[in-house]
C-alpha cells in the first residue's frame, strides 16, 4: 500500500447508534469518577448523560464549552488512566456481560460527538458581548488554543502568534496522520476561528524581550505557551551526523510537506529509534508503516518501565517493531561523509529504583556491541528552545529553562504575563495543556477586572 | 432436554404437540412459511386472516415501524399490515397441502367478514378444506370500516351475532380473537360465549403510535406523508396481554379455554401466560424479530423448567398464579418491610441515592469518601426503586420488619407556617366506595 495514502486515514470513529449504545451502558453515577478524572474538566458524566437522554446537541455543548479541543482529546487522551479508569460500568461484568470488564469508551464517545457537530453543522459556542481588552497568546498549540478560545468566548479580542506556518502546535507538527488527521485538526481549529480568534502564523515572538514588549504594544495580558520544540540529544555538542534525526524533526517532517523525502529516506532501511515514551512509539510505528526494512526500538530499561501507554506499545509490536530492551546507546558508528553506520550499545540490567521510581539501568561491563543501522531517531525528550529565556528576560524560570508559573492560575513573576502548557509543566498531555489554557484565561479575566 | 416431560396440550378437543402456535400475521402467510415453522418445532398455526375476495386488499407501504429502547432495537413493533392479500383459493390450497403433509399439526384459520353471509361463507370454505378450527378476527386494530376488525370487537352485539352465525354453519371449534383496545375484555368475551364460541384468544395488537418523525412530523410508518394509529406489539405489550388473559381466566362465568399472546419471546414469557390461564400460546413479534428458531428455546426452556419443578404436564401449570392474583384490598397492610443492602458487591455508582432522594423517602445517604450508600432504615418506603436501578443483581433485597415496626413520617419542611394554615378535618361519615 502506498504509505502516503495509509498516513491519510485516521481510525474511524463511532457512529450515532454505536455511541448511543455505549452511552446506554453508562450507570449515570451519582458522583461520577469519570468527571473527576478529566484534567480539563470536560465533564464526561454530563455529556454521556445528555447523549443517553438523546440530548445530542447538549452533549456537544458540554464538551465544547469545557474543552475546546474535545475532539483531539477524545482521540488522543490516554483515557484508560484518566476518565475511564474508575468507570463503574467496568465493574458490572458479572451482571452485564455486554459490558464485560470494559469501561464506557468515553474518549471515543467524546470524539464522536465533536465530529457529529461538524457533520450536522451545529455550533455550540457563541461569543458574549465584545470587550475592549486585547490579549496576546504566544504559541498556537493546545494550551494557547485553549486559552484563546476561552477568552474569545468571553468577548476578548485575542491574537495568537505562531512561529510555524499553521496553528495546532503538537497536534499539527508532532502527531502522525494515521493517529490524528489534518482534516480533523482543521475542523477543530475552525471552531476556534469561528469565535473570532485571530491567528498570526509565521510570526515568531522570539526576539530579545519581544514577548514582554507585547504588553507595551497594546495587549493587556500575554499568555506564553511556546511549547517544547528543541530536542534532547545523545551528544548535543557533536557535529551533525548524516542519518541521525531528532523525533521532533522526524515527526514534523511527516506533517510539514517533507513527507515524500522522509518516506524515501526510511523505506527499505534499518531504523533505530532511541527512547521508550509515546513519541518513540509514534516514531517506530510510523517508520514501520513507511516500509523500513527493520525497525528497532532501543530502550535502556525493560518493558514494564516504559513511559509509553500500553496500547501504544502493543500497536508498535503488532507493526513489526523489534523491541531491544535493556540496551543503552553509548555512541554512533560513523562512516565516510559522516554517514551513520551503526549504533554502539551496551547491555544493561536493572538496579534499584531511581528518582522517577523506576528501576534504573546499570551497564553490563564488556557487553558493548554494534547494531548496524542506516537511520537513528532520538526520541529521548523535548526541551525549550535554548534562546527562549531571552524572549521574556524578566520572567522567572524554573530548572531546564521551563517557566515558573502558578499551577492554578498560570501567573508568572511578571504582572500581566501568564504561562502554561509544556513550557511550564515539561512534557505533558494535550488535555493538561487545555486545562492550563482554561485556568490562565480565567486568571487573566480576574487580573483585568479585579 | 428434559425427557418424560409432556408439553402437549388439549385445546377445544384438538391435540397440540406443545402450546406454541404461530399467530395470524405475516409469519403465517403461506404454506411454504408454515411448513418451515412446523419443521422448526411450532405445534400449529393460526393462518393469516382470510377474506372473501370481495374487497381487494392492498398493503400500505411501508407496513411497519418499531420502538427502540436505548441501544436495543424493537421493544415494540408497529404495523399497518392488512389481512391476507392472497386470493381465497390460494389460501385454501395451502390448507390442503399442509393437512396432507402435516396431519398432526392443527390448522386454525383466521377469518374476517363484514356481514353474516360473508363470515359463514369463509367459515365453510375453511372447514371444507380441512381446517381444524376457526379464529374469528374481531380485533384488527387499524380497520376503519364500521363492522370490521376491532370495531366489531367493540360492538358486542355484532360480535355475538357473527359468532353465532359461524357456529351454526360449521362443526369445527370456533375461537373469538379479542381486541385489547377496550376497558374490560370479559364483557365482549361473554358475548362471544353467548354466540357459541368455544375459546377466546387475546390480545390482538394495542392501538398505538410508535414514533413521530422529528423532521416531517409524520407518525411512523410514514406512508407517503400519512401515519395512522395502528397496531403495537412486541415485548412492550406483554403486561397488557397478561392482564386481559388473567382477567378472563378469573371470570367464572366465562370459563372458556384461552389462547394467550402479546410479547412472548422466551419460555419465561410463555410460562407467565400459562400461569395466568392460557392453554395455547401464539407468537408473531418474537418471530418477526428472531425467526422461527426461537421455538427451540421455548420448548427446551419450558421443559427443563417443568422438570426442575417436578411438573410432568403443561396442564398442571395453567392458571396456577390465579389464586395469588387478587384486588389490592386483599393486601395485608399490617406487614411492612424495608430494603436490605449487601454492600460487599456494591460498585459505588450511587444510583440508589439518586432515585431515593428524588423519587422516594430520602432514605439512602451517600458517603462521598467511600462512595457507598448508607440506608436510614426507618425512612425506607420499600418502594424497591433502588433495586430496579441497581446494576448488581441481588445486591438489594426486601426484608420484612418485625410487627410493630414503624416508618418515620415524612418531615414537614417548615412548621413555622402553622399560624397561616387554613385547615379543618373532614368529619362527614360516608361509604367506603364511590357513590353517585
Amino acid at each position: 500500500m502506498n504509505p502516503a495514502k495509509y498516513f491519510k486515514s485516521m481510525r474511524t470513529g463511532l457512529d450515532l447508534p454505536q455511541a448511543i449504545a455505549e452511552a446506554d451502558r453508562c450507570l449515570l453515577c451519582h458522583d461520577a469518577p469519570c468527571s473527576k478524572g478529566c484534567p480539563a474538566d470536560t465533564r464526561p458524566a454530563e455529556f454521556i448523560r445528555k447523549l443517553r437522554f438523546r440530548n445530542v446537541t447538549g452533549a456537544i455543548r458540554t464538551i465544547k464549552e469545557n474543552n475546546i479541543l474535545g475532539g483531539a482529546c477524545g482521540e488522543l487522551c490516554p483515557t484508560h488512566r484518566l476518565c475511564e479508569k474508575a468507570c463503574s460500568a467496568r465493574f458490572t461484568s458479572l451482571a452485564r456481560p455486554e459490558g464485560a470488564d470494559r469501561p464506557v469508551p468515553i474518549g471515543r464517545i467524546q470524539r464522536f460527538l465533536v465530529e457529529h457537530s461538524w457533520q450536522i453543522g451545529f455550533k455550540p459556542l457563541q461569543r458574549s458581548i465584545a470587550r475592549s481588552e486585547p490579549i496576546a497568546v504566544v504559541g498556537a498549540g493546545p494550551a494557547g488554543l485553549s486559552c484563546a478560545a476561552e477568552l474569545a468566548k468571553n468577548g476578548y479580542p485575542v491574537t495568537v502568534f505562531e512561529s510555524r506556518p499553521e496553528p495546532g502546535g503538537v497536534l499539527r507538527y508532532g502527531v502522525v496522520s494515521y493517529r490524528f488527521s489534518l482534516d480533523f485538526l482543521r475542523n477543530e481549529l475552525k471552531d476556534i476561528e469561528d469565535l473570532g480568534v485571530e491567528f498570526k502564523c509565521n510570526h515568531p515572538i522570539e526576539g530579545p524581550a519581544e514577548a514582554e514588549r507585547l504588553l507595551k504594544n497594546g495587549f493587556r495580558a500575554v499568555f506564553l505557551a511556546p511549547g517544547l520544540w528543541a530536542a534532547e540529544a545523545l551528544a548535543p555538542q557533536a557535529p551533525p551526523i548524516n542519518g541521525v534525526h531528532s523525533s521532533v524533526d522526524y515527526l514534523s517532517a511527516l506533517r510539514d510537506g517533507r513527507f515524500r523525502e522522509t518516506a524515501d529516506r526510511i523505506a527499505g532501511k534499518t531504523v533505530a529509534v532511541i527512547g521508550g515514551g509515546s513519541v518513540a512509539m509514534d516514531c517506530v510505528e510510523s517508520a514501520a508503516k513507511l516500509g523500513a526494512g527493520d525497525v528497532y526500538l532501543i530502550y535502556r530499561r525493560s518493558y514494564a518501565q516504559m513511559p509509553a501507554e500500553p496500547d501504544e506499545r502493543i500497536e508498535a509490536q503488532e507493526a513489526g517493531v523489534h523491541f531491544l530492551l535493556l540496551n543503552q546507546p553509548i555512541d554512533y558508528v560513523i562512516g565516510r561523509g559522516r554517514r551513520l553506520k551503526g549504533l554502539k550499545l551496551v547491555r544493561t540490567c536493572l538496579g534499584a529504583p531511581d528518582a522517577s521510581g523506576r528501576r534504573s539501568p546499570k551497564p553490563v561491563k564488556g557487553s558493548e556491541w554494534v547494531l548496524a543501522c542506516d537511520v537513528a531517531i532520538e526520541a529521548i525528550g523535548n526541551r525549550p528552545a535554548p534562546d527562549s529565556p531571552n524572549w521574556y528576560p524578566r520572567v522567572k524560570l524554573a530548572g531546564n529553562n521551563l517557566i515558573q508559573a502558578n499551577p492554578r492560575t498560570g501567573r508568572t513573576s511578571v504582572r500581566g504575563i501568564f504561562a502554561g502548557g509544556d513550557i511550564v509543566r515539561g512534557p505533558a498531555l494535550v488535555v493538561q495543556a487545555v486545562a492550563d489554557g482554561k485556568a490562565a484565561a480565567r486568571a487573566i479575566r480576574r487580573y483585568l477586572h479585579g | 432436554m428434559a425427557t418424560n416431560i409432556d408439553l402437549s396440550v388439549d385445546f377445544c378437543g384438538l391435540r397440540f404437540n406443545n402450546p406454541f402456535l404461530l399467530s395470524s400475521s405475516p409469519v403465517s402467510n403461506s404454506a411454504e412459511m408454515v411448513e418451515r415453522a412446523f419443521q422448526a418445532g411450532w405445534s400449529g398455526v393460526v393462518f393469516k386472516t382470510l377474506n372473501s375476495d370481495r374487497l381487494p386488499i392492498t398493503h400500505p407501504s411501508p407496513r411497519m415501524h418499531y420502538v427502540n429502547y436505548g441501544g436495543r432495537p424493537a421493544m415494540a413493533y408497529q404495523n399497518v399490515e392488512q389481512i391476507s392479500d392472497r386470493p381465497l383459493r390460494h389460501n385454501l390450497l395451502e390448507f390442503l397441502y399442509l393437512k396432507k403433509h402435516y396431519p398432526a399439526y392443527p390448522i386454525v384459520a383466521s377469518i374476517m367478514g363484514f356481514f353474516e353471509d360473508e363470515w359463514v361463507y369463509l367459515a365453510k370454505a375453511c372447514e371444507d378444506n380441512g381446517v381444524d378450527m376457526l379464529e374469528l378476527n374481531f380485533s384488527c386494530p387499524h380497520m376503519c370500516i364500521e363492522g370490521s376488525g376491532h370495531k366489531v370487537g367493540q360492538a358486542f352485539h355484532l360480535l355475538e351475532r357473527f359468532t353465532a352465525a359461524v357456529k351454526r354453519a360449521v362443526s369445527i371449534p370456533v375461537m373469538a380473537k379479542m381486541t385489547p383496545n377496550i376497558t374490560d375484555m370479559t364483557e365482549p368475551a361473554l358475548y362471544a360465549k353467548k354466540g357459541g364460541a368455544d375459546a377466546i384468544s387475546a390480545i390482538n395488537t394495542v392501538r398505538g403510535i410508535s414514533e413521530i418523525g422529528r423532521e416531517d412530523w409524520v407518525p411512523r410508518p410514514n406512508v407517503f406523508g400519512v401515519g395512522a394509529i395502528s397496531g403495537t406489539s412486541g415485548p412492550a405489550v406483554k403486561p397488557i396481554g397478561l392482564n386481559f388473559i388473567a382477567s378472563m381466566a378469573k371470570c367464572r362465568e366465562l370459563d372458556l379455554p384461552l389462547s394467550g399472546m402479546g410479547g412472548i419471546e422466551t419460555w419465561v414469557d410463555a410460562l407467565e401466560y400459562l400461569l395466568v390461564g392460557a392453554t395455547t400460546l401464539q407468537v408473531t413479534s418474537g418471530i418477526m424479530h428472531y425467526g422461527y428458531r426461537i421455538v427451540e428455546d421455548l420448548v427446551e426452556g419450558l421443559s427443563d423448567y417443568m422438570a426442575s419443578k417436578g411438573i410432568g404436564r403443561v396442564s398442571e401449570l395453567i392458571g396456577r398464579a390465579l389464586p395469588h392474583l387478587q384486588e389490592t384490598d386483599h393486601f395485608d397492610l399490617s406487614r411492612q418491610g424495608i430494603v436490605q443492602y449487601n454492600l460487599d458487591r456494591c460498585i459505588g455508582c450511587g444510583q440508589c441515592h439518586v432515585v431515593c432522594s428524588d423519587a422516594a423517602g430520602q432514605a439512602v445517604e451517600w458517603d462521598p469518601r467511600k462512595r457507598r450508600p448508607r440506608l436510614i432504615e426507618d425512612k425506607c418506603l420499600s418502594c424497591m426503586l433502588c433495586q430496579a436501578v441497581c446494576p448488581v443483581p441481588g445486591l438489594i433485597a426486601y426484608r420484612e420488619m418485625p410487627s410493630g415496626w414503624k416508618r418515620r413520617e415524612t418531615a414537614v419542611k417548615d412548621e413555622s407556617h402553622e399560624p397561616e394554615l387554613k385547615h379543618e378535618s373532614f368529619t362527614k361519615e360516608g361509604p367506603h366506595e364511590c357513590v353517585a
